[in-house]
Order: C-alpha cells, then sequence, then structure tokens
C-alpha cells in the first residue's frame, strides 16, 4: 500500500471531521496532526520515488506520483502545516475582537484540510479530467475560505475571485476536452484511450500538433488565470489581501504553484508532441509579463498584504519564466525557487496577520514605523522573511534566482534574463523601501500589543528555521528530487 | 397556357384571396379571445362600402394623393405576379428575380409613405417616418433571409428557388432554413404591421404606424389602399409557406394539379394565419423605440442563417 | 434498434447546435432574470439532446446516455430551479442597463460567430459526428464572456458562466464523439453544482451587505 491513497484521505477526513467537532481545540488539533502525517507521508514517498521505476501508481494507475508530484506534494504538506500551526491563536485573537463567528471559524477549520486534500489530489491525480476536477474543488474551497469575513472587501474579492477563476477553469477544461480530442484520433482498436497523462505523454507524438497547440493556449489562459499570471492576476491582489492570513499563506505559497503544476504538467505534453519552442516561448512571455506587471505595484503599494500579493505574483513570474527558458539549470533553479518561495511567503503573511490584528488596519502609512518596538518578535521574524523574499543571501531564493539568471544567460536568452533582472531589482527595492517604512523607528501611535508576545511565532519560526536550514544544506534526497523533476519537465520520461 | 392568361388568373387570384386571408386572420384572433368576431367574409364588405363611398380629399393634397393608391396596388400586384402561388413557373419574371420582388414592394411602401406625407397632416408625417424607421432595418433582413435561401438555390429568381426548396423532407431541419425562417417571419410581422410592431385595429392616432398613413384617404382610394395592403400580406405569407414548405404545389399546368395546389397553398395560408395571430394574441404591442430591437434581432437571426450556410458543412 | 442513418441524425445535430446559439443570443438581449434561466434551461435541454443522438448513433457509447442523462437532471431542472428560487429569495427580477445596448450586443455577438466559426474551420474536416458544431461551441465561450462583461446583475453572472460551461460541454460532445470518460463527466458535473452553491451562497451575501446585486458597486479595491 503507497501512502498516495493515505495523502488524499488522512486531510479530507480531517476536515469531515472537523464538522462534527465543537471546540476550536479540538478541530485546531485535528488539522495540525493531519497535516503532519501527511507531510511524514510525503517524506516516505521519497525513496519510492527515487529508484526505478520512478514513479508511484496506485489504483490502476489513477493515482500517480513522479518526482514532480512528489516534490509539490512535500510543499503543500509544509505549508498546511505552518497554516495550521499559526491558525490557532490568530483565531482566537479574531474571536475575541469579535472580527469572526464561531460559525466561520469553524468554517475555516473545515474547509482549509479540504483544500488541501484538493491540492494533493490534483498533483497526484493522472487523469486529466481530475486534475482538472480536483482544481475546480481547490478554487471552490478556498473562495469560502476567502469570504470568511464579512467585510464588503472580502466579499468583493471573493466574487472577483470565483468568478475570474470559474471562467479561468472552463477555458483550461476546454483545452484539456480538445488534448483529449487529439488523443481519440488515434484510438487503437481497443477502445476508448485513457485520459491518463501517462498514457497521453507515450504516445505525444501520434497527436494531431494543431489541436495541442490550440489546446495549450486554452490551457494556458485557463490554469494561467489560477496561478496567477498577467494579464489574468486582478483578482490576486485582492483574494490574497483579504483572506485571512493562514489562508493568504496557503493561497501565496502553494495553490498558486499547484495551478502552475497542472500548466506544466500540459507543457511538457505540449513539448513532447509539437518538438517545437512553442509552449516554451508563451511560458517565457507569460512569465516575463508578470514580473513586469508586478514590479511597478510593488514600489507603490499602500497596502501591506496587497504588497505581498504582488510580490507573490512576481515570484510566480519567475518560476514560470524560469521554466520557460527551458535549460535544465534554470528550470533547477525554478523548482528551488518554488521550494524557498513556499517557505518564505508563508512567514511575511503570518507576520502581516499579527501587524494586522494589533494595529488594526493594513495600509502601511497607518502602520507607521516602529514595528520594531511594537511586536519585537514578529517584527524580526517579518525583517528575515522580507530579506529572503527579496533575495539576499544566505537565503535560499538569492541561490535560485542566481541560478535561474545564470542559466538564462549561458542558453543564450540575454534580453529575456536582463528584463527578469530588472523585475528583481525592482522588487528588491520596492519591498525593502516598504518594511523600512514599518519597521525601525519610534512608533508614531502609541500601541500596546494586547496579545501575548510570542504569538503565531513558532509557526513563523519553524518555517523560517526550515528556510534557513534548507538555504545551506539540501538533503541529497531533496537534491535528486529536483533533479528528477526537472528532467520531467525538460522532457526526459 | 400563355403568358398573358397566366398573368390574368394570377392577379385575379391575389385580388380574390387576399381579403379571405385577411378576414379569415381577424375572425381568428377574435375566437382566440373568446369573442364572436366579424364574419370571414367581412373584408370583401367593406371592399365594396368603400367602393361605393364619396371621397372627401383635402384641399392641400397634390397630384402624388391621387397616384398614391393605384401606384400601390400596382406594384403590390407585380410583386404578386412574380411570386409563384399554386404552380412552380410564376407568370412574371423580372430581371433580378428576387431583388426586384423586394424593390417593388419597397416602391410601393415609398408611395404609400409619400401620400401619407402629401395632405400635409400631422399624424401622416408621423406615421411615413415611423414607417421608413422600421423598414429601415426590416428591409435588409428581408434580403439576408432571402439571399441565404437563395444561395442555396443557386438562383435569385423564385421559381428556381421553389425547384431547389423541394428535396428531401428533412432539408427543413437545415439550420440556416429554420433560422431564415424565424427571420422572415418577424418582418412579416413588421411589414404586415401586427402585434408586436403595429396594432392594426388601434384607434388612437399616436399609436398608429400604418393606419396614420392613410388617415386621410377615404371612399374609393382607401379600398384601393385597403386591398393592396391585403395583398401585400398574402404575397408574403406566400412567400413563407412557399418557399420553405413548398409541399403539393402543382409543377404541370393541368386543370387538376391547379386545382390541389390551390387547397394546399389555401390550407397552408390558414396555418401560418393562426401562428400569426398565436403570436398576435400572446404578445403585446411593443413600445416604438424597441421595435428596432426586435427587428436588429430579426436581421441577426438573418445573419446567421447565411452564416450557417457557411458554418455547418 | 439499429442505428439511424447518420446524415439525418447530423442534421437533427446541427439544427440542435444553431437552437443553442439562437437561445444564448435571446439570453444575451433578455433582460428579465426569470426568463434568462429558463433559457438557460432550454439550451441545456437542447444539450442534453444532442448528447442523446450522439449516443443512439454509436452502439458502443452508451455513457453518453448517463450524460444526457445528468444534463437533463442537473441543468435542466436543478440549477435552474435552484437559481429561480435565489432570485425570488433575492426579489430583484430586472436587469439594470447593460453596458452596451441590444442592437449593439447583437451585432458584437454576429462579430463572434463569425470569430468562433474561423477558429473552428480547421477542425472541421474531421470525420465525426457533430464535428461542425464546433464552432458553435467556441461561439457560446465568446458570448458567454460578452455576457459576463456586459451585464451587472451578479446572478447573470452566474448564467454566463453556466453558458460557458454549456459551450465547452458542446465541444467535449462535438470533439470526442464517445464523450469524454464517464468519471471525468460525473466530476465535472458535479463540481458545476457545488460551484452554482457556492455562487448562490455568495450573492446572497452581497445582497445582504451591498443592498443590492449590482457588481459595478463592487469596485473598493484597487490598485
Amino acid at each position: 500500500m503507497t501512502p498516495l491513497v493515505p495523502i488524499l484521505v488522512v486531510p479530507a477526513a480531517a476536515g469531515l471531521l472537523c464538522l462534527l467537532l465543537r471546540s476550536q481545540r479540538a478541530m485546531e488539533l485535528a488539522n495540525v496532526l493531519a497535516f503532519a502525517v501527511t507531510l511524514m507521508l510525503s517524506v516516505l514517498l521519497l525513496p519510492a520515488v527515487l529508484q526505478a521505476p520512478y514513479v508511484v501508481t496506485e489504483c490502476n494507475e489513477f493515482f500517480r506520483a513522479d518526482a514532480l508530484s512528489v516534490w509539490m506534494a512535500l510543499l503543500i504538506s509544509a505549508v498546511s502545516l505552518g497554516s495550521s500551526l499559526y491558525a490557532g491563536r490568530y483565531f482566537q485573537r479574531d474571536l475575541a475582537a469579535r472580527a469572526v463567528t464561531p460559525g466561520r471559524v469553524k468554517e475555516f477549520y473545515v474547509l482549509t484540510p479540504l483544500f488541501s486534500a484538493g491540492m494533493f489530489l490534483v498533483v497526484l491525480a493522472n487523469n486529466l479530467g481530475v486534475m482538472w476536477f480536483a482544481l475546480e474543488a481547490t478554487a471552490l474551497s478556498s473562495v469560502l475560505l476567502v469570504a470568511i469575513y464579512n467585510r464588503s472587501t472580502s466579499l468583493e474579492a471573493a466574487w472577483k475571485y470565483v468568478i475570474l477563476g470559474s471562467l479561468g477553469l472552463a477555458l483550461a477544461l476546454f483545452g484539456t476536452v480538445f488534448t483529449y480530442a487529439a488523443a481519440i484520433d488515434q484510438r487503437s482498436a481497443a477502445g476508448l484511450p485513457s485520459f491518463n497523462w501517462s498514457h497521453l505523454m507515450s504516445m505525444a507524438g501520434q497527436l494531431d500538433p494543431r489541436m495541442i497547440k490550440l489546446a495549450f493556449v486554452f490551457v494556458l489562459v485557463g490554469y494561467g488565470t489560477k496561478a496567477g499570471l498577467a494579464p489574468m492576476h486582478n483578482w490576486l491582489p485582492d483574494a490574497h489581501s483579504e483572506a485571512p492570513s493562514p489562508t493568504s499563506a496557503m493561497l501565496s505559497g502553494v495553490s498558486l504553484k499547484v495551478a502552475l503544476y497542472a500548466l506544466v504538467r500540459f507543457h511538457i505534453l505540449t513539448t513532447a508532441s509539437l518538438g517545437s519552442s512553442f509552449s516554451q516561448t508563451l511560458l517565457l512571455v507569460f512569465g516575463l509579463g508578470s514580473m513586469c506587471v508586478a514590479a511597478p505595484f510593488i514600489l507603490v503599494q499602500s497596502n501591506l498584504k496587497r504588497l505581498l500579493a504582488y510580490s507573490s505574483l512576481e515570484h510566480m513570474g519567475l518560476i514560470c519564466a524560469g521554466i520557460g527558458l527551458n535549460s535544465p539549470i534554470t528550470i533547477f533553479g525554478a523548482l528551488l525557487h518554488m521550494g524557498y518561495h513556499a517557505l518564505t511567503k508563508p512567514v511575511l503573511f503570518f507576520a502581516a496577520g499579527n501587524i494586522h490584528q494589533t494595529c488594526h488596519t493594513l495600509q502601511l502609512r497607518r502602520i507607521g514605523p516602529g514595528m520594531a518596538r511594537v511586536l519585537p518578535l514578529t517584527a524580526l521574524c517579518l525583517g528575515l522573511a522580507g530579506a529572503a523574499a527579496v533575495g539576499l543571501p544566505p537565503f535560499g531564493l538569492f541561490f535560485s534566482e542566481v541560478t535561474v539568471l545564470s542559466g538564462g544567460f549561458a542558453s543564450g536568452h540575454t534580453a529575456a534574463t536582463v528584463l527578469l533582472l530588472a523585475a528583481i531589482l525592482a522588487s528588491f527595492c520596492g519591498i525593502l523601501y516598504q518594511l523600512t517604512r514599518i519597521l525601525p523607528g519610534e512608533p508614531k501611535v502609541a500601541r500596546s500589543s494586547d496579545a501575548a508576545p510570542l504569538d503565531g511565532v513558532p509557526a513563523m519560526a519553524l518555517m523560517l528555521g526550515a528556510l534557513l536550514v534548507f538555504s545551506v544544506w539540501l538533503p541529497a534526497p531533496l537534491l535528486e528530487v529536483m533533479r528528477q523533476a526537472a528532467r520531467i519537465i525538460g522532457g526526459a520520461p | 397556357m400563355n403568358t398573358a392568361l397566366a398573368i390574368l388568373l394570377q392577379t385575379l387570384l391575389l385580388l380574390a384571396l387576399a381579403p379571405l386571408i385577411s378576414g379569415c386572420i381577424k375572425t381568428l384572433k377574435a375566437k382566440l379571445q373568446n369573442r364572436r368576431g366579424p364574419r370571414v367574409w367581412q373584408p370583401y364588405l367593406d371592399l365594396l362600402k368603400f367602393l361605393r363611398k364619396d371621397m372627401v380629399i383635402s384641399e392641400h393634397a397634390s397630384w402624388v394623393f391621387r397616384v398614391m393608391p393605384h401606384a400601390l396596388l400596382l406594384s403590390t400586384l407585380l410583386a404578386g405576379l412574380m411570386m409563384p402561388l399554386v404552380s412552380v413557373s410564376a407568370p412574371l419574371s423580372l430581371f433580378g428575380g428576387v431583388l426586384a420582388f423586394v424593390g417593388l414592394l419597397a416602391l410601393g411602401r415609398f408611395f404609400l409613405a409619400l401620400g401619407g406625407l402629401d395632405p400635409a397632416s400631422a399624424f401622416g408625417g408621423m406615421g411615413s417616418s415611423r414607417e421608413m424607421a422600421i423598414a429601415a432595418i426590416a428591409e435588409p433582413a428581408l434580403m439576408l433571409a432571402i439571399f441565404t435561401v437563395a444561395i442555396k438555390a443557386g438562383s435569385t429568381n423564385l421559381s428556381q428557388m421553389l425547384l431547389a426548396a423541394q428535396a428531401p423532407t428533412w432539408q427543413l431541419l437545415n439550420p440556416a432554413h429554420v433560422l431564415a425562417f424565424a427571420a422572415l417571419f418577424i418582418v412579416l410581422l413588421a411589414e404586415t404591421g401586427r402585434i408586436p410592431v403595429d396594432n392594426p385595429a388601434t384607434h388612437l392616432e399616436l399609436t398608429m404606424i400604418h393606419e396614420a398613413m392613410i388617415l386621410e384617404y377615404s371612399g374609393r382610394y382607401l379600398a384601393l389602399i385597403e386591398w393592396s395592403a391585403s395583398v401585400k400580406q398574402l404575397v408574403l405569407m406566400a412567400l413563407l409557406v412557399n418557399l420553405f414548405f413548398p409541399l403539393g404545389i402543382a409543377t404541370d399546368l393541368n386543370a387538376g394539379a391547379v386545382g390541389l395546389s390551390l387547397l394546399w397553398f389555401v390550407a397552408k395560408l390558414l396555418v401560418l394565419s393562426a401562428l400569426v395571430v398565436l403570436v398576435e394574441t400572446t404578445n403585446a404591442k411593443l413600445r416604438l423605440f424597441r421595435v428596432p430591437d426586435l427587428l436588429s434581432a430579426a436581421f441577426i437571426l438573418a445573419t446567421l442563417a447565411l452564416l450557417s450556410t457557411f458554418l455547418f458543412q | 434498434m439499429k442505428p439511424p442513418n447518420p446524415e439525418f441524425a447530423s442534421q437533427w445535430i446541427t439544427l440542435l447546435a444553431a437552437g443553442m446559439l439562437v437561445v444564448q443570443l435571446l439570453m444575451v438581449v433578455q433582460r428579465m432574470l426569470l426568463t434568462n434561466i429558463r433559457l438557460f434551461a432550454l439550451q441545456s435541454l437542447m444539450l442534453a439532446g444532442i448528447a442523446v443522438i450522439i449516443a443512439f448513433s454509436h452502439a458502443s457509447a452508451t455513457h453518453v446516455y448517463w450524460v444526457a442523462g445528468l444534463t437533463l437532471v442537473g441543468k435542466v431542472f436543478v440549477l435552474p430551479w435552484l437559481l429561480s428560487r435565489q432570485v425570488r429569495r433575492i426579489q430583484m427580477e430586472h436587469e439594470i442597463a447593460p453596458l452596451l445596448n441590444a442592437s449593439a450586443s447583437m451585432l458584437l455577438c454576429g462579430a463572434f460567430t463569425l470569430l468562433g466559426y474561423i477558429v473552428a474551420r480547421p477542425f472541421t474536416s474531421l470525420a465525426r459526428l457533430g464535428n461542425n458544431t464546433l464552432g458553435v461551441a467556441v461561439t457560446l465561450l465568446l458570448t458567454g464572456f460578452f455576457l459576463m462583461v456586459n451585464r451587472r446583475k451578479a446572478l447573470t453572472q452566474v448564467l454566463a458562466l453556466l453558458t460557458v460551461e454549456n459551450g465547452v460541454m458542446l465541444a467535449a460532445v462535438a470533439l470526442t464523439t464517445y464523450g469524454m470518460p464517464l468519471v471525468v463527466e460525473l466530476g465535472i458535473f458535479f463540481d458545476l453544482m457545488v460551484a452554482v452553491m457556492v455562487l448562490g451562497l455568495l450573492v446572497y451575501r452581497i445582497r445582504e451587505t451591498f443592498s443590492s446585486m449590482d457588481v459595478s458597486k463592487l469596485s473598493q479595491l484597487r490598485g
């Protein structure tokens, strides 16, 4: 019995269990336990994937985990665990401040594991249709999570998110249908071809190129909307800033990457079928576009969480461009970046959550300087994570960005790489500037932090610690899994 | 059968049948509204009454006023002569086929509008401008829908189009035909002044379109104009039934075939009349600035019909 | 029963697809919400009809009957019932003036039909039953988007989304002769149900907070 099915069942069961539980403590415990278990199960998958046949399948190839899937599963479980660790105190304080009702908190504890289970299903499903279904399930559960607060801005954000997301998914379904239609042309006498990705990859050379091209365009726009690629990114700043901080962390930390994963599966199929650089060019263009769109918004941002959301947009653009540059080094760098970003962004959102609950505002000029005095530990984590996010050494994001850039220059895409560098520099300046506005100095407004100073710090410290550790030392299995995944994306079977 | 005889017979048929169809529609509408309604041959009696009455003509009227009824009847009859009613070959075949057909109807409408403007009465001018506004959108729809059928048939000659339409029955399912029929039906409602475009039984001048133009007419001229309106209605309905459902139409010209074809023709006209009455009874008259919306719908349906000939291959 | 003449089946499928297109155009200009919901039900009925004809014509495609059944039950009865109940609860049965008026909308949709045809043209030469309806599917997609942008009531945007899904289903039925695997169809169907419920919930909350379903009021978040 492989760990595949338990990885899916455990969070789903935890979510349904929380429907029956009554105390918040119990629900919090259920969530944390479930995610700890899934993290262990994902780690257990590692050795299975690193030896021949390099793939773990279950249920007659319905579920399939290769190196890329396992990498994503690790990220999902890590971020989910961090979020659920942070969520406990966060919601306790919100309940005390009457910002949410107990019913809504219960909604959070029910929907978050279901959200996670959906994401796991996306990365572990072999069937393209099931992948789509799982993405839609994550979209729907996260919409309700975004709308937990009953503010008018939350509802607006949730509405934009659901409409744009559903539209995007409808387009992606169209593209998926096209892909299946291309396969059905080549059906053998044995009946219907399977909708499995692995099966499609094996017959990639025989698929009709025109259909595959059109399919990829639809899938790019569709899954690209869910991944937050510009120009379909309008929902991103709203949804990520209006959601409660644990959800924002999960949204920015993994759900964007899971949507990109789905897109990358199609990218691999398209490249194998067409043999040309059609999909790579498109990915590069959209990635660069996202980074260029994000840069000005970061520089002139006035809302803390929106700033972090635009930073996510920029990082996703970098990952997408890294995959689009299509040299082994850049793809490896993109995967590395995925991992480090997944560990960094949640910490930023947790810190922002703490600041929001203390200052009751997210406007940077109203938060004012001096957060380091008011919330010392939070400010420390914010500062460190901020430095990580802009790409300062010794944090891992520096190494991953350097990898992508050097790979870009080495493979000859000089113009694109220069543009990448410019965007990275712009966001570097923007984020550091905004952080210096709120962290150092004397607090203008006298604020008493009515929260215990250790609120949320364990979660932040854990993730920062993991980030630091993995920045300087990548254990061999992780390294090998990433190399394998890069090889899969680059086209090797 | 030589052409002159055919022309004469078709003219007589048009003149005789038109008031009957008008009467059927009125009676059917009354029955549907739970009234008894007038006798089916009442329009004939009305025409006789008008023909015997004196005319009162405004002193501001010019020669246009006197010429208009004759021009209207003549152009409508000519258009009707081009239409195959009971036999496949129409008596008259002018250059341009269906284009000439539409042109003749437009000529009639042109004179009608002038006749409304000529006596310088306020309501007449109002009716004329409204009629022209409706025609501006109805006519392109009409032409596009007819072109769809013409393209399928490969000719603009109405007789040719009829022959080409006599394909196996499931040609009826062709979306181009269905959409063209829908568009033409809406245009029929607009051109014959039926609800939801115009209420033929209204006596409120501000809601009139067709009646406003003929308010100043009386006596013999009024008879000719009402007759022309009935003939135009008959001709357009014949266009709809014969082009899209050419069942039972006579291919050779012996008396028996023509007689049978006449019966089929009247039956089809009655079915179409029932449909028109149904639409009239279940809808309210549209406010005037909404009529272009309805006609744009007809236009788009006609465009879709035309596109369908290429869209579905 | 032996399968009917494929020519006959193809004619019926073409006619139903054209019907779906006309219904979509009617939805673009229609302003009463309840009528729009009924038009959507009609469109889904035609889609179910197409699925039935395809299932009928291919002896080995019995699971397409399930798809037709699901579409019938779900999209023709359940979803419209849910949406109508929502409209009645909120008591806002009229649409507000759209961005583009009826005539201009119609013309734009005519242009979309042409565009849909052009996009689908390279694929219509494939010898498959119903392959000529791909143009209609793409047009449904485009006009669905337009409907979403043009209207300001939240529920109409939900309807527009559902018509886009109809277009995708039509493409699925048109392109993949035997339809997609049943498990995928089931998954998509249940997703749609849950999506409509979530959307309905959100619409209700929006109505409670903003006292209106006017989506143009949702414009506080900028930058």
